[in-house]
This record gives structure tokens, sequence and C-alpha cells, in this order.
């Protein structure tokens, strides 16, 4: 193919800066000594105010952890992680958790501001611009239907301000740090932390367990409609430090809520490792909605730095006719591990897994999904769309399974993989396990490349061959940023674009 | 930090160590071909896989192996009428080749345990990776076989079948088969027998360029039988090579299929057919690597699990990085028949080409009601409805092998296994 030298070229060229949230923020920040023990695990509970039942909780999973091995069988090579040489906790100083945005350090919402996320409450209008008066008056009148978006924003190890919890907190709603809830609500917290990933899970999960420092928390009482998106963004700022945030979303009976996660971390030559853990609950007839666009550090044009991404996503729809969806855009992480969830466990409920997987440079991607099918008439839907460049490695790993009870259980199954240049790899691995002869699993996959005839239709219509290509692309992912709220499917095709450009395969 | 403990020695592997021991001595091979069973035998005495190795995941051969049987010496297996009349039997009873001829016009066959005693398959004896435990066994144990060589151009009238016949005990055979440039032959290769039993048996086909070769396997093992079979092939230039697969018996079977197309325009086709009954593990492995440029391959593979059975396929195409322009498709469909049953199947794709078209696919369900519906409707009872819709399932798979003395043996099987299953 004689395109795919100048093609190398191209990619190269623009990978290094093509990551525009690389920049480093000197910031003073309070750490904890290097490396992992019981003192440490102590230290961070204490810094964290924490009760004693919590720092049990964390010292057990973290027994736990020394007994187990990490985990081999993902498509993905890396050199051993060495634990020790990592910070577990890292808080910028002057944040003991404020209590109003005007105590949050200037130099920390400077940063907020640089990714484009606004904390201030009065200038967060995201979304289309609404350009009828009517809409606008009625939108500002109603603070549930203005579509704001209220923010978690969540710095190395802590979150450092979340906006509208007012608002939120007339509805019902919870929204606030992990660390906040396990203060101000350790009932909630103690009855749904771990029930959906317990601190035996694997050894990430575990291993987050013990060291978790901070994340989202939200709950949503029964009946409630979340009035708002809620979102968090996290950053990774300080040098050799870990991230392990945990996030738990628990949807009451008849509860509705979309959720945004966004991420970024500055340009390093090492690698750093996030290691987070997501928990959903949703009870009879809740539906949670949840979306990522992950955009940490993918390492420079020659595979150096970027961030492992080692993460442990899990739904259980634990209510009858509950629902639970996830749509994931991944464009960053040297490393991608990754693997949302659905347990479908109460009958009539539903999951659904919506994926686009863009990997460029040196990138591992091993990502999918396990739909779990435990409950009556349970069903499930994964469209997942791996595209593949430069020299990366793209891997989608799936597993539906319907256990004995699971009459009726459905599921479909589709994965596509784009190839861009042949030093690149695109791989599919999905297992599907029946055990009831009511089940019916669909699987369809398949891979190619973009093909001529569609690039010559594009560009006989004048339009450029980079643009065609990016034009297709966005054809074939389509399923999947349809899925997405609308602020982050204009952010998303932005990013696929990025990923793409001089890509010409 | 992590310790590994080696865990304790299950009791079949403590038989299959033992055995090697007393058997070592009645075992034929030369330095070359011992030095290969010493070596399959320690990667034996590091244990048998468990699910933890990814490519048994769905059949842990530790914990399912709970037994083996002792060599039997008295076992008397008798040589079966072919499954195509006039075909070349090829016998081997209890371990043991028993031709009569061993030559026809074109065909060259020579006894394995003689090739074994003289050290020209040693080469041949290697695993082909390190989770390759049935390789090992069959390494380990092998004492006899026949090496088939069909000549350049021969273009063989009748098949070839070759029968593994058992009656307990264990036996352990290869069946290596070179086909010559522009040959055509049909080889048909019968896993049957009685009581209870252990075997491994391993084929090993090349084709050389422009050949044509259709390998029926026939797996009738009785319900009391683990059988833990290999196909092995290379497929040259222009070769095409139709692989049909019947597994329709034995009470733990793993059938392992690793192809490799070596040469342009070489196309594999696999035709599967896996039906299950009773409380037995049937496990079909295939892993194909699409070498060089411009190859083809289609799998088509249909499941129809009844009782207690529990069925799994794992399916690999390995497209690697000069492998432009490789067409691939796979399908594996199940029925599943009954709520004790299970089925576990997991189509994978790798490739690093960008030019290619490979695509799969996997269903498991249960008989279409409206199918059911348009039948009963036109008054069939249910029971005939059902066995209908259920071998039209199946036998679509095997009217495309496109011989009519082939299509009408394997259907005249097929009827036999529904007879007593249906």
């Amino acid at each position: 193919m004689p395109a795919v030298q100048d093609t190398i070229d191209r990619v190269r060229k623009i990978d290094v800066d093509q990551y525009k949230y690389g920049f480093q923020t000197e910031i003073a920040v309070d750490k904890a000594p290097k490396g992992l023990s019981e003192d440490i695990i102590r230290f961070i509970s204490a810094k964290k105010d924490e009760p004693s039942w919590m720092l049990e909780w964390r010292l057990e999973a973290y027994r736990r952890w020394l007994t187990l091995e990490e985990p081999t069988w993902a498509r993905v090579n890396y050199p051993k992680i060495d634990f020790q040489d990592i910070y577990y906790y890292a808080a910028p100083k002057s944040t003991p958790g404020p209590s109003s945005l005007s105590d949050v350090d200037p130099e920390l919402l400077k940063v907020y501001e640089k990714l484009g996320i606004p904390l201030k409450e009065q200038e967060i209008l995201a979304g289309v611009q609404k350009t009828d008066a009517s809409e606008l008056e009625e939108a500002s009148d109603n603070v549930y239907k203005s579509g704001r978006v209220a923010v978690d924003a969540v710095f190395d190890s802590v979150s450092v301000v979340t906006t509208f919890k007012k608002e939120l907190a007339q509805a019902g709603v919870i929204f606030c740090s992990i660390s906040e809830a396990i203060r101000e609500h350790p009932e909630l917290v103690k009855k749904y932390l771990g029930s959906v990933v317990p601190t035996s899970d694997n050894f990430y999960a575990t291993l987050n367990s013990a060291v978790f420092t901070d994340g989202s928390f939200v709950f949503v009482p029964k009946g409630v409609r979340c009035p708002m998106e809620l979102s968090t963004y996290f950053r990774m700022n300080e040098k050799n430090t870990g991230q392990f945030e945990r996030t738990l979303i628990i949807a009451e009976e008849g509860a509705y809520v979309s959720y945004l996660e966004g991420c970024t971390a500055p340009q390093r030559d090492e690698n750093q490792l996030h290691a987070a853990v997501v928990e959903l609950v949703a009870l009879d007839d809740a539906e949670i909605k949840y979306s990522t666009v992950q955009n940490w550090y993918p390492g420079d044009a020659e595979g150096k730095g970027g961030i492992y991404n080692f993460v442990t996503k899990r739904g259980d729809c634990r209510g009858h006719r509950s629902k639970i969806s996830w749509t994931q855009v991944e464009t960053g992480s040297a490393i991608t591990w990754k693997y949302p969830s659905c347990i479908l466990r109460g009958d009539d409920s539903s999951g659904e897994f919506y994926s686009i997987a863009v990997s460029n440079g040196y990138q591992q991607v091993d990502s999918g999904t396990k739909m779990i099918h435990l409950g009556k008439n349970t069903s499930s839907r994964i469209i997942s769309k791996g595209i593949a460049a430069g020299f990366s490695q793209n891997t989608y790993r799936g597993q539906v399974s319907a256990h004995r009870k699971a009459t009726n259980a459905r599921n479909f199954t589709n994965c596509d993989s784009l190839l861009i240049g042949d030093q690149c790899g695109a791989h599919t691995v999905p297992y599907m396990e029946a055990k009831n002869s009511t089940a019916q699993f669909e699987h369809e996959a398949t891979t190619s490349k973009i093909s001529e005839d569609q690039k010559f239709y594009v560009m006989q219509r004048g339009i450029p061959e980079e643009e065609a290509i990016a034009l297709i692309v966005n054809g074939f992912v389509k399923d999947v940023i349809q899925q997405l709220p609308m602020e982050f499917a204009v952010e998303a095709q932005k990013l696929i674009g990025i990923s793409l450009e001089g890509s010409v395969g | 930090m992590n310790m590994h403990t080696q865990p304790q020695r299950t009791p079949a592997e403590t038989a299959l160590i033992d055995a090697f021991g007393d058997r070592l001595s009645l075992l034929p091979g030369d330095g070359a071909v011992m030095l290969k069973r010493d070596d399959a035998i320690e990667s034996i005495k590091h244990g048998l896989p468990t699910r933890r190795i990814e490519s048994w995941h769905y059949t842990d051969l530790r914990r399912l192996l709970n037994a083996v049987p002792d060599f039997d010496p008295a076992a008397m297996a008798k040589a079966l009428a072919p499954i195509v009349e006039g075909s070349t039997v090829l016998p081997i009873l209890n371990g043991k080749s028993d031709a009569k001829v061993l030559s026809v016009e074109g065909i060259t066959v020579q006894r394995l345990s003689e090739m074994l005693v003289d050290g020209s398959i040693a080469p041949g004896l290697d695993r082909y990776g390190s989770d390759d435990a049935i390789g090992a066994l069959n390494t380990a144990f092998v004492a006899d076989g026949y090496f088939v060589d069909i000549a350049d151009g021969t273009e063989l009238e009748k098949p070839i079948e070759l029968q593994n016949l058992q009656a307990g005990g264990q036996t352990h055979v290869r069946l290596p088969v070179r086909v010559g440039a522009n040959a055509k032959a049909v080889i048909v290769e019968r896993q049957a027998g009685d009581g209870v039993a252990l075997v491994s048996s391993v084929s090993q086909l090349v084709l050389g360029e422009g050949a044509e070769v259709t390998w029926l396997i026939v797996q009738e093992q009785p319900e009391t039988a683990t059988h833990l079979a290999q196909f092995k092939a290379h497929i040259g230039k222009n070769a095409k090579l139709t692989l049909f697969v019947m597994n329709a018996g034995g009470k733990l079977v793993r059938q392992e299929i690793v192809v490799k197309t070596t040469g342009e325009g070489a196309d594999f086709k696999l035709r599967g057919i896996n039906l299950l009954a009773g409380d037995t593990h049937t496990d079909v492995t295939m892993v194909l690597d699409h070498t060089v440029s411009h190859t083809t391959s289609t799998e088509i593979v249909r499941n129809v699990v009844t009782g207690k059975a529990r069925g799994v396929f794992q399916g690999r195409i390995n497209v690697h990085q000069y492998a432009q322009k490789t067409n691939a498709k796979m399908a594996c469909n199940t029925l599943l028949l009954s709520d004790d049953g299970e089925f576990s199947t997991k189509p994978e794709l790798e490739i690093f080409a960008d030019d290619v078209v490979c695509g799969h696919g996997a269903t498991v369900t249960e008989i279409d009601h409206d199918h059911l519906f348009y039948l009963m409707a036109r008054g069939v009872d249910e029971k005939s409805a059902r066995g209908l819709l259920v071998k039209a399932f199946v036998a679509e798979v095997i009217e495309e092998l496109d011989d009519e003395a082939i299509v009408d043996a394997l259907e005249a099987r097929l009827d036999g296994w529904f007879l007593t299953h249906g």
C-alpha cells in the first residue's frame, strides 16, 4: 500500500501535539509518602476524616489484594508496575474541602477553565446555544429544564468542588464527592459500596478498594428524575501519582439519572496508573445512563508515557424493569483495560453498551462489556466500534451469558473494527454462554478497511481525502454517537476527527 | 508478593505419569523420538490445563478428566464396514495398525510404529504451543498409526477410510497424511469404539500445490470414552481443503483443528455438526492462521444440544500482517433444546492486516416458534415437526458437500443418531 509510509509520517507528526490537555500545573500539594502499606491506607483514611468502619473496609481489601495476582489475560503488554513506586495520595494544599467556590485555589480554577470545564455556576450554559428568545427565557425560568450540567471536579486525589449542589438537593438528589458521602450519608454508602464490585472482585478493583481517594456519589431518590446532567471531571496532575477514584450511583425506584465522565492528564514521559471503580445500582423501574469520554494522555509518537487505565465499571440492574446504559468514547490512555458491565438481575431489566474505541500511535485498548443475564425476560444490546491506526492494538472483549433461570434472555451484539494502515491490529474476542434454552443470542462482527468505492463516492463530490475519511468514519460510529448526550456528542465527534487526522490508509 | 503453589496432582495426572513410567520400555522410538516423549511427559507433570489457560477456558481438562483407564492389552476391536462402499480401509485396532494391503496405485502407506523406530517421524512430534496438552499426551504415548502419501497428480476415485477403533483402555495414534501437488482425494477419519477408554488421536495433513482434499471426521465414541483429538493442516498454494467434522458421541470430547494457509490462493472450508446428548462435554476448538495474502476461508458449525450436554465452540482466525486480501467468514449456530444443556462459544478474530474482509456470527436459540407453527398447521404433530426442523438445521451443512455418496453416508449417520436420541 503506497499510502502507508506517508500515513505513518503524518500520524507521527500530529501525534505529539494532538493532545491539547497535556499541560501541567504548578500547584502546592499535600502528598502521602511513596509506596503502599497499611500505614498509607491509615494515612489516607485519616486525611479523609473517615469513620473506623471505612478504614477496616479498606484494610480488609488491602490484605486481600496482597494475595492476588495481576491479571495477564488481556491483550496488552506493559512493563511490570512497581506498586511501591507510586504516590497513593496527592491533594492540592489549599483545599481541605472548600465550602464554596471562592475558597478554591484560583490556579485550580484556571486549570478547569483551560480544559473548558465551567465550574462557576452562572457560566454554565452548556449544550447548544438556544437562539429562540422564548426558549431561552423558559430555560432560565426553570432551573430543572435549563440543560445545565452539575460538575464534580476531581483533581488528583480529591474532589475540589461540586457545582449545583443546592439545586439538586431541592429535588432530593444527593451529588457530592464520595469522601463527603462517607461522612454525611454513611448509611447509604455502607449499604451500597462494594455491593456491585465487591472488594475481592479483581486485582485492580481490590487495590482501588484499599486506596481510593475520591470520586463522585450520586443518589437519586424514589420517583425523581434528576433535573440536570451530572458530570465528573477527572484531572491527574501530580507526577508519579496514581489516581484511584470510586464512583457510586444509586437510582431508587423509578428514578432517572444521566451521568457524564470526562478525564485528562498532563503529558509526561513516565506512565501513570489510573485504577477506578464505578458502581451503579438501579432499583425497580430506575434508569441510569452513564457516558464517558476518556481522553487520558495517550503517550507520545514513540509510545513513551501515557496513562494505564485499568478500570472496573459495573452496573447492577437490581430491580425489575430497570435499565442501565453505558456509552463510552475511548480515545486516550496508553493502555485501556475496561469492561463496563451490566448484571441483569431484575426481571425485564435491560442493559446497553455503546462504545467507540479509537487507538493511534502505540496505544493498546482491550475493552468491551459483560452482560450477565440472571432475571427473566432480560435483554441486552452491545454496539462496539473499534478503530485502529498507527501501531496500535484494539481489542473488543465481551461476554454475554444467560444463567439457568434467565428465561427469554435476549442479546444482540454487533462489533465492527476498522483498520487504518497495516501496522495496527484489531481483535474481537466475544464469549457467549447460554445455559437456558429460551435464550436468544446473536453476535456479529466484521473487520474491514474503508472501501475505495465509498471514498471515491465522497471525494468525487469535491471533498478532500482526509475529510472524506472522517466523514465515513463518523458515519461508521454514528450508532454510538447518537447515544451520547448532546454536549458530549459534539466533543466526541471532534475527538474522532483529531485521532484520525492524517491517517489516510 | 504472590505465591505460586504447585497444586496436588489429580488421580488422572498421577495415572498418566505412572503409565508413562510403566510403558516406557514398550514405546517404540529412536533417541530423537524418546527425547520428544520425555519433553512431552514433563509438560504433563506441570499439570493438565485448567480454565485459567485461555484456550481451555470452557474445558477444564484437569477437573473434567477425573479418571484414566489402564492400557488393556486384551481389548479386541474389530474393523468396521466403511461408510462409503468401496473405500480403501486402513484400520487401527486398539492402537495398532492392522492393514492387510499397504499400497494402492498412487498411495504409499507406512506403519507409524516403523517411523517411530527409525525416528523419521520425530520432527512431526513437536507441540504447537505451550497449551497443546493433546499434542503432549499423544507425543508421550503414541505407538502406532499410518503415514499415508498420495503421489502428485493422483486422483482417487474412492475414499480412503482411516479407522481408529478401540474396545476400552488407552489408545494413542497419529495419522500423518501428505497429498501431493494437484492430487485429489477424499479421506474419512473414523473414530469409534466401545468401553471405558482414553483416546488421543493426532492427524497431520499437508496439501501440496493445487491439491484438493475433502477430509471427514466421523466421531461416534461411546458415552464412556474420553476422546482428545487434533487435526492439523497446512494448505499450500491454490490448494483446497474441505474439512467436515461430525461429533456424535463421547463422554468428554475435545476436537482441535489447527489450520494454516501457507500458499497464495489456498482455500479452507470447515463444516461441523455437533450432536450432543446425555451428560457429556464436547469442545471443538479451531485456530486458523492466514499467513499469506489472497487466501480464503469459511467455517460453518451447527450444534444441537439435548439432555445435560455441554457444548463448546472456540474459533480463532488470525490474519497475519502480510495476509492482505484475506477473506474469512465464520458462523456458529446452536439449537439449545433442553433446559439442562448449555453451550458456550467464543468466535475470535485477530487481525493485523488492513485490507481484509473478515466477519463472524454466532447465534444461540431454541427452535423458531413460527417454523414449528407452520409445520403443525399442516397437520404434522409437534414431535415430528421438531425432529424435522432439527434435522434440517444440521443436514443443511451436509448437503453442501456436493458428493452424493458422501452426503448419503453422512445422512445415514445422522439418521442413526436421531433414531437413538430423537
